[in-house]
């Protein structure tokens, strides 16, 4: 069963923009919870990121359309139409399905409205340092996470390298980092091997990231031995 | 394994038929002019796949969804299969995808898609819900402002890029180094480090590769 994802290290996002591959990645499933909601909500800033992944979509829609036919077992197409049948006569059922998507939201995009099934004052905000909150959305096997961060303008984020690689898309606001800016819709990718990485959240407004943080990889040998026993790698 | 992608598509063409309409079966052709012959009026081309799913969602038309069922059930599983998942799990996720196309075929919008590329996506949901026990968020890539404008800049309406024989075409004529690391990537589903140790190519290459197949793809397409 093949379940393994795209790593950070493999991510590249030149001038703020993540790379075609990662498109392609995203629509082919190969991106983990936290990687597929932090670039869907990056592309939903950008409208050429948006055609590229429908492109992709698309290639992946013709060769599913062009693959050879499987055999199906014996009484399938009626015990799907049985299954239909039996989901149709509970009402419950029909009216969740019925549900409308949840209400476009004017400050986020909407796969993370999706996602939050809200806004960013529909999370739990937690005390993370002076000047900082975090909201801890997601945490996946290997330590890795999904948050969002709240700054307030003028702060500057304390020295964090050697803590594993991130990728931060800017919501509102925004910062600088050795001499980049990056603002909303903006993305980047800071390895593990990165040093002095010390963003300032530029004066104004608070700042609003989404953060995708990978465990250091000291960290990441370290699960791995502790589980190695037992998958047997 | 790779040679089984490329025989899929060396064999699509075997399906699709020359005309506008791509994807409709032959049998199934067949089988509706037998049951127009006693109709004096001149038999029209045949449905799409698109027409079906849209007369499964506004008439609940169990004929049509049968049609459907017959083209792409056994492709959504054979897709499926390449994951590497038992027999049981893609015969389980090819019938929740078929449930979810009779109860969700209103959401379809034919103007917007293909219904391959509708299907495929649910397909990758439903088995990133069930296989990775994962969320996997969606994106409206059919409803932005520039997608249209993209088109009449190109003279290439969107539909008509998504033409599965368009891109089927368009693949066939990549280099094969370069249509291999596409195929790996929607087939198997691989990360990058895994189409770099199956083939044995650094990662800075098979990103590249990638990359590079893309783009001659929307060039292709007609996407530039």
């Amino acid at each position: 069963m093949n379940q393994e994802v795209q790593t950070i290290e493999q991510a590249e996002a030149p001038g703020g923009r993540i790379a075609d591959d990662w498109l392609i990645a995203y629509a082919a499933g190969n991106l983990s919870e936290a990687k597929s909601t932090l670039v869907a909500t990056h592309a939903s800033y950008h409208p050429e990121l948006l055609d590229k992944i429908r492109d992709a979509e698309s290639v992946a829609g013709a060769l599913m359309g062009a693959t050879d036919k499987a055999e199906l077992s014996d009484g399938f197409f009626d015990r799907l139409m049985d299954t239909i049948d039996a989901q149709e006569g509970d009402a419950s059922e029909v009216i969740d399905l019925s549900k409308k998507p949840s209400a476009v939201n004017p400050d986020i995009p909407q796969p993370l409205a999706d996602y939050l099934n809200g806004d960013l004052e529909d999370v739990k905000w937690r005390f993370m340092g002076p000047g900082m909150k975090q909201a801890k959305l997601w945490t996946g096997e290997n330590g890795e996470k999904l948050w969002l961060l709240k700054a307030k303008g003028g702060t500057e984020i304390p020295e964090h390298g050697h803590n594993g690689s991130e990728m931060t898309l800017v919501l509102k606001g925004s910062y600088h980092v050795n001499g980049q800016k990056f603002g909303v819709g903006d993305l980047e990718i800071a390895s593990d091997e990165i040093e002095d990485h010390r963003p300032m959240i530029d004066d104004g407004e608070d700042c609003f990231c989404l953060v995708v943080t990978e465990a250091p990889i000291k960290l990441k040998s370290l699960m791995a031995r502790a589980v190695q026993p037992f998958i047997g790698l | 394994m790779y040679s089984n992608a490329q025989a899929a598509i060396e064999d699509s063409t075997d399906v699709l038929t020359p005309t506008t309409v791509q994807c409709f079966p032959r049998t199934e052709e067949k089988k509706r002019s037998t049951v127009r012959k006693g109709l004096s009026i001149s038999v029209s081309t045949p449905e799409t796949l698109e027409a079906l799913a849209v007369k499964v969602a506004t008439e609940r038309d169990r004929v049509a969804f049968k049609q459907l069922f017959a083209h792409f059930a056994p492709r959504i599983k054979s897709f499926i299969l390449k994951q590497k998942v038992s027999d049981e799990v893609a015969e389980d996720l090819t019938q929740e995808v078929m449930v979810t196309v009779w109860q969700k075929a209103h959401l379809f919008d034919p103007q917007k898609a293909r219904l391959s590329t509708w299907l495929v996506r649910i397909a990758r949901n439903k088995f990133i819900d069930k296989v990775r026990r994962q969320k996997y968020i969606e994106v409206d890539v059919d409803n932005h402002m520039q997608s249209m404008e993209a088109s009449e800049k190109t003279d290439v309406p969107v539909i008509q890029m998504q033409d599965q024989t368009r891109i089927v075409s368009a693949l066939k004529i990549l280099k094969p180094e370069l249509r291999q690391v596409i195929e790996l990537s929607f087939y198997q589903e691989m990360s990058h480090s895994q189409i770099s140790a199956e083939l044995g190519l650094p990662l800075g290459t098979v990103k590249s590769r990638i990359r590079i197949a893309f783009q001659k793809l929307r060039v292709e397409l007609g996407e530039y």
